[in-house]
């Protein structure tokens, strides 16, 4: 099914402003979108909307085109996993799986064959009469995940729904859910904090701050373009490199030329109107290359070095102090409190206008 | 032979060995503790000997003599209204934690759950008011049930009594459930939504199975309060065949005509043992509930 | 003078243009009459005063009413269409098809009327763009309806054909199963005792796994029974039937929320701008609903002007009281009434009619509110809600008053009544002369009790002070005494805790009136402990506790410590459990004693986490009236210095017992009662307050 948002907003009783306004979003049939963000940011009361668990204060909800907004959240044709997965304590985990048929009045053996079909899928026909308390966390995941393909739903709704797991089980279950979505092909709205799970799981990653909508794409759109600062900072791990400085004479020029970058010609053109004014530059960590034979380069010392075994992060500092991380090759020899040139090619440089924090180089 | 006991006397408690002057100390402990339970035990012992001695009159002495016999018992069954003090006890106590659970179970789910206003305060203004004690109102009460029973003439005594009971076990039971029930995620509020469920679905077929423990407790609180009340069926009661327990028994000390201290040494037996059994059985449930209540509000 | 805005708002606060031109030039008019310096003034305020008069033949105004009258015609028109369209598919169709049928034939009409109109006026606009949602959702509702009834229509045929031969085979069939599932389930347990036995799974884990067999099995032999041609029918038709009446009723709820969404979008333009209609019926609730349009809620809210005019008002003022005159009652206390007439009873329906009154204006003031705020916001543009909005809200919102109403009333007349009464009865004189008359006296009762005077006054300062000792003594006896126990019971070199534990909490569990009056048998003249103390102390005469005041004092107070140190001792147990071993382990590596442990980690967090409950228990021992009336009936006596009714150990809330029920001063015992609450609300306010339930929930 087709998602599709149009200039959302909501605002909470009691409160003098919108916590969300003018959300536009379309999720089109199978996607797997990740909506992230840091907490705070709407993203969850995003999905609770949908979900039909907070009102819509304005704009249109549309679910293939057929306007939702005052559809009770049963009667969406979705289904939903939580955070702490709300499995039913006091029904075994069949119950649980057939309650939402149940309260339909759905047929016995329809039931029964539906729990049957999600059981097997997720393979939890093994303990299908235990009760929630009585099964593992991994397990427990599984339940709530077949609670809500039991359902048949045009989408699936997710809600943090792996940073209850440890980390090697969570690791296992992205993949699980990858899979399981390959498979069932329902559209799957996800939510979470997790850059790693929104870069791995989805198709389409829509991320937040602040209430409002920073980018939506694909994961590699993310990484290699991204729209804004906070996009640039929040995706990638080291944070992206980040220098506040100022275009003259058509050059990037960082704190009186620690860092001074000359732009290719195309580059240039765009970097024109910006001339005298404040840009920000972000150079991501692994785009650093020792003895290049870029005309781009910075002079940096060692300060920590940390192994990680394939790569290597230098925490380095330029003469003004000014502190960088760089991602090496783990084979790579470097010294502790050294001196090195690093440089970078052209087009791994991201031009972002200071004010407004918006990508020049589109 | 000798590595043996070496290995045998191997410490291995976390503890720190005791030094002298600790053992002492535990010694005390000890002593404590069984002389705290001996003073316990030993005015209940007397209470059941003298329940079964045959050998005792109408008053209560310390004799040495003992004979076992089940003429006191009799006495209650026979010359006393003890069966109907039970019944209408177990009247006023089933009624009256029917009332509360009916009451409460609602007050609970909304205080817990709603944010609405007046919320606060009214919780607050209740459990204020319910500090005076409820025998304040006693002329009040009279008047009342002369008021209700003239345009209901079923209504009875015993049930102001229940009422009375419910009114002052509404405002501290609903801040128990509250507390209970605000421990329970509302995501399973939201999955209930999700999967079907309206508001009061949410609360039957979710809320109120999880929360069937403290419900439970509510229910036993309430149904243990008119076993132990003198007050209230003493001033409310009137004739000796609408007493509670409690109002009965104490005419067997109390009315010089018919004294029968062994006989209420009986009576209170046989409505101890019950209940005890039943707080010993749920001791853990029973403090749990108390301390939740209050603790986490 | 009416001053309009050139924008009309929405609920959400949104700006949206006027329609009404007319208006829209009297609003900007005035805009510049307000920005423009006063030279130019004068030449506006002309032009204004021209178009007001004018007013009728604005062009704008001439098409609204010309509009207005094509509306008449053609909803009467409709109406009369509307029935000739019902007579046309009468019987052909379900009612509930019938019903959405009707509803597409009226849409159907309305849209092409309204669309010219649009641009026009925002009412219009909202008929066309209703009638718009209904189209757009009414055939796949009638679809979906339409398909339902006709399953169920062929369940229906097909239960006819059920039974003979299909039926019987389904039975042996479901019989054989049953067998089948029944013999796998011994083998599976039969399997699975023998693993017990050989160890390898515990005892717990094969009831685990027992119960879940058993499920299973169940929920096998469940399933397949409705395979029987009868059942799965009667099963098929049931849930066609939900789908059905469910569905019905889901799709029009979609449908008219729709709708009110759209009015939530679409403002109104009315040419008021005073919300007179709350002013005009402020009176009658109802009325002004019914001026603002909603009819249904009108309804409703006349249910208040009956209870206010049928109910409150005719009560308060004396008509269908029991006994008593209303608030009139109040005030005379029928002293000049019949001899049959009771002060307390008039006094009671006058308390209960100035509650009915609160309650009255309290309906009235919110009926008005609503009236008010619906008519205000409809001069702003907001569209007042109709029936379907208000109640969706009412029973979102209106759930948890909805659900709390029965404590509330159980609590007014339980609780608050009696004890306004109470308090109204303190400033009387009823007393053993005026049972069933007696007057106000104002303030006398107070000031007998403050000078020591009087009946009641001569003690009270004794009592008091006595009360006051007692419960900081008995109370913190027994919580000294419980919770030592209960860190002594609680130590891990004590063996048999169990023991303990058990034994520790019969004091509580039997209940106490039995022990108490046991307690005052062994302690009577002849009694157990009477002879031992007396032996104890190789005294010539029997001690009598009961007859010595101090004794009796000093005695009362460890039978309180005895009874109440069991409660202390359970909860602080819990408490105790709770604390995590880590505290007491990084105190051991900080060098602390066992003593200081207790001083720096036990002690405070027993007190602190149960502080509401210990404070609960001091304000129960001032009113503990059952172990001092049970014991000795607050003897012993002393008249010279407590008077004929209170004895030495008597309690404030005994010595009120004993006033209002055995002696029938009523009114001092209430004016006592009265200041002991006083004092104790206090208590409790800070107890409550500084308690960390009621700070969370500040918070929130």
């Amino acid at each position: 099914m087709k998602v599709e948002l149009k200039n959302i907003g909501k605002k909470y009783e009691n409160r003098e402003n919108f916590t969300l306004r003018g959300i536009d979003l379309t999720i089109e049939e199978k996607d797997f979108c990740v909506i992230l963000g840091p907490s705070g940011c709407g993203k969850t009361t995003l999905l609770r909307m949908i979900a039909g668990l907070n009102s819509v204060t304005e704009g249109d909800l549309l679910f293939d085109g057929r306007r939702v907004n005052k559809v009770a959240a049963k009667d969406r044709d979705i289904a939903m996993v939580f955070q702490s997965y709300a499995l039913y304590p006091h029904m075994t985990v069949y119950d649980n799986m057939a309650f939402s048929l149940s309260m339909r009045k759905e047929r016995k053996k329809i039931i029964n064959e539906r729990v049957m079909e999600a059981a097997e899928l997720l393979q939890i026909t093994e303990y299908l009469h235990s009760k929630p308390s009585d099964i593992s966390g991994g397990q427990r995941q599984r339940v709530a995940l077949g609670r809500a393909i039991v359902r048949n739903p045009s989408v699936f709704l997710m809600d943090e729904p792996l940073s209850n797991l440890d980390a090697k089980l969570r690791e296992h279950m992205r993949v699980e859910l990858v899979r399981l979505h390959k498979k069932l092909g329902t559209t799957t709205i996800y939510v979470t904090h997790d850059q790693v799970e929104a870069m791995t799981m989805a198709n389409r990653i829509v991320l937040m701050n602040d209430g409002k909508i920073q980018q939506t794409g694909a994961p590699d759109e993310f990484y290699e373009k991204p729209g804004n600062i906070f996009v640039a900072k929040f995706i990638g791990s080291p944070t992206m490199n980040m220098f506040d400085g100022c275009i003259t004479d058509g050059n990037f020029v960082f704190d009186d030329g620690v860092v001074r970058i000359v732009p290719s010609e195309p580059l240039k053109k765009l970097l024109d109107p910006y001339e005298g004014k404040n840009v920000s530059v972000g150079i991501r960590a692994e785009r650093f290359e020792k003895d290049s034979i870029h005309r781009n380069n910075i002079k940096c010392t060692i300060d920590v070095i940390e192994m990680l075994g394939k790569e290597k992060l230098l925490y380095c500092r330029l003469s003004n102090d000014k502190e960088i991380v760089i991602s090496a090759p783990g084979y790579n020899r470097y010294e502790e409190g050294m001196e090195y040139t690093f440089g970078f090619d052209d087009s791994v440089v991201h031009y972002f206008n200071t004010e407004t924090g918006e990508r020049i180089n589109k | 032979m000798k590595k043996q006991k070496h290995k045998n006397a191997l410490y291995l408690s976390d503890r720190q060995p005791l030094a002298f002057a600790g053992k002492i100390g535990v010694l005390m402990m000890y002593i404590i503790l069984a002389s705290w339970a001996a003073a316990i035990i030993w005015p209940l012992y007397q209470m059941i000997v003298s329940a079964f001695n045959g050998r005792q009159g109408s008053y209560l002495i310390l004799n040495r003599e003992f004979e076992f016999s089940w003429e006191h018992f009799e006495y209650l069954f026979e010359e006393t209204l003890y069966l109907t003090w039970v019944k209408n006890t177990i009247f006023i106590a089933v009624t009256t934690a029917i009332v509360i659970l009916l009451i409460v179970s609602f007050t609970g789910y909304a205080y817990s759950r709603y944010r609405f206003k007046g919320r606060r305060a009214s919780l607050m203004a209740i459990l204020l008011i319910q500090t005076i004690p409820t025998f304040a109102g006693i002329a009040a009460y009279y008047a009342m049930h002369t008021i209700i029973s003239n345009i209901i003439p079923a209504f009875s005594r015993q049930m102001m009594l229940v009422l009375i009971y419910a009114g002052g076990g509404i405002a501290s039971n609903t801040f128990i459930l509250k507390g209970y029930i605000d421990s329970i995620s509302t995501e399973l509020d939201d999955a209930g939504r999700m999967d079907g469920c309206s508001s009061m679905k949410v609360y039957r077929l979710i809320i109120m199975p999880i929360a069937r423990p403290m419900l439970a407790v509510i229910g036993l609180w309430s149904f243990i309060g008119p076993f132990m009340d003198y007050l209230l069926p003493r001033v409310l009661l009137t004739s000796p065949q609408t007493y509670t327990l409690a109002a009965g028994l104490f005419t067997l000390i109390n009315d010089i005509r018919n004294t029968n201290q062994p006989a209420f040494a009986a009576g209170g037996l046989l409505t101890a043992v019950p209940i005890v059994i039943m707080f010993i059985l749920l001791q853990n449930q029973l403090v749990s509930g108390l301390a939740k209540g209050s603790v986490k509000g | 003078m009416a001053v309009y805005n050139e924008f009309l708002y929405d609920t959400i606060g949104n700006e949206h243009p006027r329609k009404n031109l007319y208006l829209l030039e009297v609003a900007r008019l005035q805009e510049q009459i307000r920005n423009s310096a006063k030279s130019d003034k004068t030449e506006f305020v002309r032009e204004l005063r021209e178009l007001k008069r004018n007013r009728k033949s604005h062009p704008y105004n001439v098409s609204l009413s010309a509009f207005k009258k094509d509306e008449k015609t053609f909803r009467k028109n409709l109406s009369e269409s509307k029935k000739a369209y019902s007579r046309e598919i009468k019987g052909r169709f379900s009612p509930k098809i019938t019903r959405l049928k009707i509803l597409g034939f009226l849409s159907g009409q309305m849209e092409p009327f309204y669309k010219p109109f649009t641009g026009l006026s925002y009412d219009a606009l909202m008929h066309y763009e209703e009638a718009l949602i209904i189209q757009r959702q009414i055939d796949g509702v009638t679809e979906f309806i339409s398909e339902h009834e006709t399953a169920m229509a062929d369940a229906k045929a097909a239960r006819k054909t059920i039974g003979g031969e299909d039926n019987k085979k389904a039975r042996a069939g479901l019989f054989d199963f049953k067998k089948i599932q029944r013999q796998k389930y011994k083998a599976d347990i039969a399997s699975l005792r023998k693993k017990i036995k050989e160890g390898i799974i515990s005892k717990k884990a094969f009831e685990a796994e027992k119960a879940q067999l058993k499920k299973k099995q169940a929920y096998a032999i469940l399933v397949k029974s409705y395979e029987l041609p009868g059942k799965g029918n009667r099963e098929l038709i049931k849930s066609l039937h939900y789908q059905v009446t469910k569905g019905f009723r889901r799709e029009i709820t979609v449908l008219n929320a729709n709708i009110a969404d759209l009015r939530r979008k679409t403002p109104v333009e009315i040419t008021r701008v005073v919300p007179v209609n709350a002013f005009l019926s402020f009176f009658l609730p109802g009325f002004g609903q019914v001026l603002n349009g909603q009819y249904i809620k009108a309804i409703f809210f006349f249910l208040i002007s009956i209870f206010t005019y049928v109910i409150a008002i005719p009560y308060s003022l004396g008509y269908a009281n029991f006994q008593g005159d209303g608030i009139a009652g109040l005030i005379s206390l029928a002293a000049d009434g019949s001899k049959l007439d009771k002060s307390l009873i008039f006094m009671i329906e006058g308390t209960l009619s100035v509650y009915l009154i609160i309650f009255a204006v309290v309906l009235v003031y919110i009926s008005f509110r609503d009236v008010f705020k619906v008519d205000r916001d409809r001069i702003r543009g907001v569209r007042p809600r109709n029936w379907f909005e208000t109640k969706t809200s009412l029973f979102e919102e209106g759930f948890p008053y909805m659900v709390s109403f029965p404590a509330m009333f159980v609590i007014v007349f339980i609780v608050l009544v009696p004890i306004t009464t109470t308090m109204l009865l303190s400033f009387t004189g009823m007393d053993p002369q005026n049972q069933s008359k007696f007057p106000w006296v104002g303030l006398e009762n107070y000031k007998l009790i403050a000078l020591g005077q009087g009946i009641a006054g001569k003690a009270f300062w004794y009592i008091l002070g006595w009360s006051v000792v007692w419960t900081l003594v008995a109370t913190t006896l027994a919580i000294a005494l419980g919770f030592f126990l209960a860190v002594f019971t609680n130590n891990e070199r004590i063996k048999g805790k169990l023991f303990f534990r058990t034994i520790y909490l019969l004091p509580w569990a039997v209940p106490s009136f039995i022990t108490i009056m046991f307690f005052s048998i062994m302690f009577s003249p002849n009694g157990a402990m009477t002879e031992i103390i007396t032996k104890l102390l190789n005294a010539d005469a029997a001690i009598v506790v009961k007859y010595n005041p101090m004794l009796s004092r000093i005695t009362l107070i460890f039978i309180q410590g005895w009874l109440g140190s069991s409660y202390i001792f359970l909860l602080s147990t819990g408490v105790l459990q709770s604390i995590p071993e880590d505290l007491y382990e990084a105190a051991q590596i900080d060098g602390a004693t066992a003593w200081q442990k207790l001083k720096r980690i036990t002690l405070p967090m027993v007190l602190f986490q149960t502080a509401p409950l210990l404070i609960g228990q001091y304000t129960f021992n001032f009113n503990n009236f059952s172990v001092i009336y049970l014991f000795n009936g607050g003897g012993p006596f002393n008249p010279t210095k407590y008077g004929n009714l209170a004895g030495s150990t008597d309690l404030l809330i005994s010595y009120i017992f004993k006033l209002t029920t055995d002696n029938q001063y009523q009114s001092i015992g209430a004016a006592i009662t009265m200041v002991i609450s006083l004092g104790l609300m206090v208590f409790a306010f800070f107890g409550f307050r500084n308690s960390k339930a009621f700070k969370k929930s500040d918070t929130e």
